[in-house]
């Protein structure tokens, strides 16, 4: 994949500043986290996600990350997503681990399914960040679902994922109300497409169309894509 | 295009958002009500000749003279009083310099007294001001750091609490210089748009140049620059920006609507303008929110003691730096993201 700053001339919709990558999809280099976090800083060295999707992996994030000193690139904004899979710690622990996430890390994004307690998690104080879900999951999903979770953590901001608020409500009319409802509280960004399955799939120019006014009321925030731009 | 209007930008904008901006509109009314309290002692000290709290003599005999102000800078001139903030105060005179004026500096001085703190050592402040030399030295050697700044924050963030039409008057003057060298239509006033530029970078320069052999109060001066001191420089950036969509004869008249506006009512107008009401509710807000914890003595006192070595372990701190990206990124977008963007592509970097 091209760096994100060369794709101004091709694809307007996304000239916009800070864009970077999610390591998520990264299949190749997973578990080598220098690696990753190469690729990442590679594709823009302004903003990235390290995702630790399976709790297997945050261990070994949360090493890198403590030791890494001068070696991890000067992003300007960097989130960690928080495990959603394969979860066997208990829910303090799992906290403990993220709180340990040095401060380089401004976000750490979290599925508002995982949490059973809210009260654990508001030990993250304002580097919280709870995405909306897709129609896989029963609540999270929208403004309405979200609500009660955010008031139970008010120093949590929103990371919106544009494809899973398309998936819930092809309209998007959703997509404006998570940000009627949030929209001081927006952080960032996920962008992609979905598959059928509800995979995040390189951006399809008829979610790029149908996302425009949302993005548009988005240019002041990190935008991280959770796939790979096709060319 | 201004702010005018029964509710201000500000006001407009929070209206888009959840919360308003608590703090600011706090800071807002504390700052009105900070000023008439101000104006009525002044006034009052003028009326008993200030044989009360005045150095003796100072203000009796006409020591405030006709053609000069008393003017605030900084929170007060940007409408964010917290408990914490200081006193920064010039007695501008609409003239040439001259001698004879320490009684009045004195009085001056003697009035404000010692609730909050007063003008920092470095000699910008708490002394008399020349109209002549903001006006006519704006470059070369004659402007020198203390000229820059006086000028900069008089246009930028400045308020009177003696002698309004000297205040005004003095600004114009400054303003008229400015414009003289623009002419043509739909192009921002170049050279104003310069010192505003230069002004922002002296800023980010000298901070530097202060720590570089002590890190006292390190922590609360980097905050600042990141946020007010940012701010200070949008609030005049983004209004000579504006102009490239004006005609040259409305351009002064724009600039003075603007000008006389806090800078967060300019910032809110330019986001309102540009349809950005999102980014500017969470830009605005982040703003609010760094109001609200300058107004904490402890946050203060926090930040206050903080080195660049141990601030980034410090919560506070990080929360801080947090609330300044927000606003640098709102900032950024409604610079680079919005109609603005090709004028400052053309006219703020070379």
């Amino acid at each position: 994949m091209m760096p994100l700053s060369a794709l101004n001339e091709t694809r307007p919709l996304l000239a916009h500043h800070p864009i970077g990558a999610s390591t998520g999809f990264m299949a190749d280099e997973r578990g080598d986290w220098p690696a990753l976090v190469d690729a990442a800083a590679e594709l823009s060295p302004f903003t990235a996600e390290l995702a630790a999707l399976s709790e297997l992996e945050l261990p070994g994030l949360l090493a890198y990350l403590l030791s890494a000193g001068d070696e991890l690139p000067a992003f300007r904004y960097l989130s960690v997503h928080a495990p959603s899979k394969g979860l066997k710690l208990a829910e303090p622990k799992l906290v403990d681990s993220l709180q340990r996430l040095p401060a380089t890390v401004d976000a750490i994004v979290v599925h508002p399914d995982v949490i059973d307690d809210p009260g654990e998690y508001r030990r993250l104080g304002a580097r919280l960040v709870i995405e909306n879900m897709d129609t896989r999951k029963g609540a999270g999903r929208t403004a309405d679902e979200l609500a009660p979770l955010l008031a139970e953590l008010p120093d949590a901001g929103l990371c919106l994922d544009v494809a899973h608020a398309r998936d819930v409500d092809a309209s998007m009319d959703g997509a404006h109300a998570l940000l009627d409802r949030f929209a001081d509280r927006l952080r960032h960004l996920h962008v992609s497409s979905l598959d059928d399955a509800g995979h995040h799939v390189p951006l399809t120019v008829e979610d790029e169309a149908a996302f425009g006014p949302v993005l548009r009321r988005c240019r002041d925030v990190p935008w991280i894509l959770e796939a790979p731009l096709s060319a | 295009m201004s702010g005018d209007g029964a509710a201000s930008a500000l006001q407009r904008l929070a209206a888009h958002g959840g919360d308003g901006f608590p703090h600011l509109i706090a800071a807002r009314e504390r700052t009105d009500a900070g000023l008439a309290a101000l104006r009525a002692r002044f006034a009052a000290a003028r009326a008993i000749g200030g044989e009360a709290a005045l150095p003796a003599g100072a203000w009796a005999g006409g020591a405030l003279p006709a053609d000069a102000a008393v003017v605030l800078f900084g929170s007060w001139g940007r409408g964010e009083l917290t408990q914490g903030s200081d006193d920064d105060w010039l007695l501008l005179v609409d003239g040439p310099p001259r001698d004879g004026l320490d009684a009045a500096v004195a009085a001056v001085a003697g009035v404000l007294g010692g609730e909050r703190a007063g003008p920092g050592p470095q000699g910008s402040f708490g002394t008399a001001a020349f109209g002549r030399d903001l006006v006519e030295h704006i470059g070369l050697e004659d402007d020198d750091n203390r000229n820059l700044t006086q000028r900069m924050l008089l246009m930028l963030e400045s308020v009177p609490v003696v002698g309004d039409d000297v205040h005004r008057a003095v600004w114009q003057q400054i303003l008229d210089r400015y414009l003289s060298e623009s002419r043509t239509d739909r192009r921002p006033p170049r050279f104003f748009l310069n010192d505003v530029m230069r002004y922002w970078r002296t800023i980010a320069v000298d901070f530097a140049g202060k720590h570089r052999e002590t890190d006292a109060k390190w922590g609360l001066r980097n905050a600042k620059l990141r946020t007010s001191r940012k701010m200070l420089f949008a609030g005049g950036l983004v209004p000579i920006l504006r102009c490239h969509a004006l005609k040259h004869a409305d351009a002064a008249a724009f600039l003075a609507r603007q000008l006389a506006l806090p800078a967060t009512d300019r910032v809110a107008d330019a986001f309102l303008a540009a349809g950005q009401h999102d980014a500017g509710v969470r830009c605005l807000g982040a703003y609010d929110r760094w109001t609200g914890m300058l107004g904490d003595p402890a946050v203060r006192d926090e930040l206050s003691a903080l080195d660049r070595e141990t601030a980034s372990a410090s919560p506070t701190f990080r929360e801080v730096r947090r609330l300044a990206a927000e606003l640098q990124n709102g900032l950024l977008a409604l610079l680079f993201e919005t109609p603005l963007a090709p004028a400052f592509r053309e006219y703020a970097i070379f």
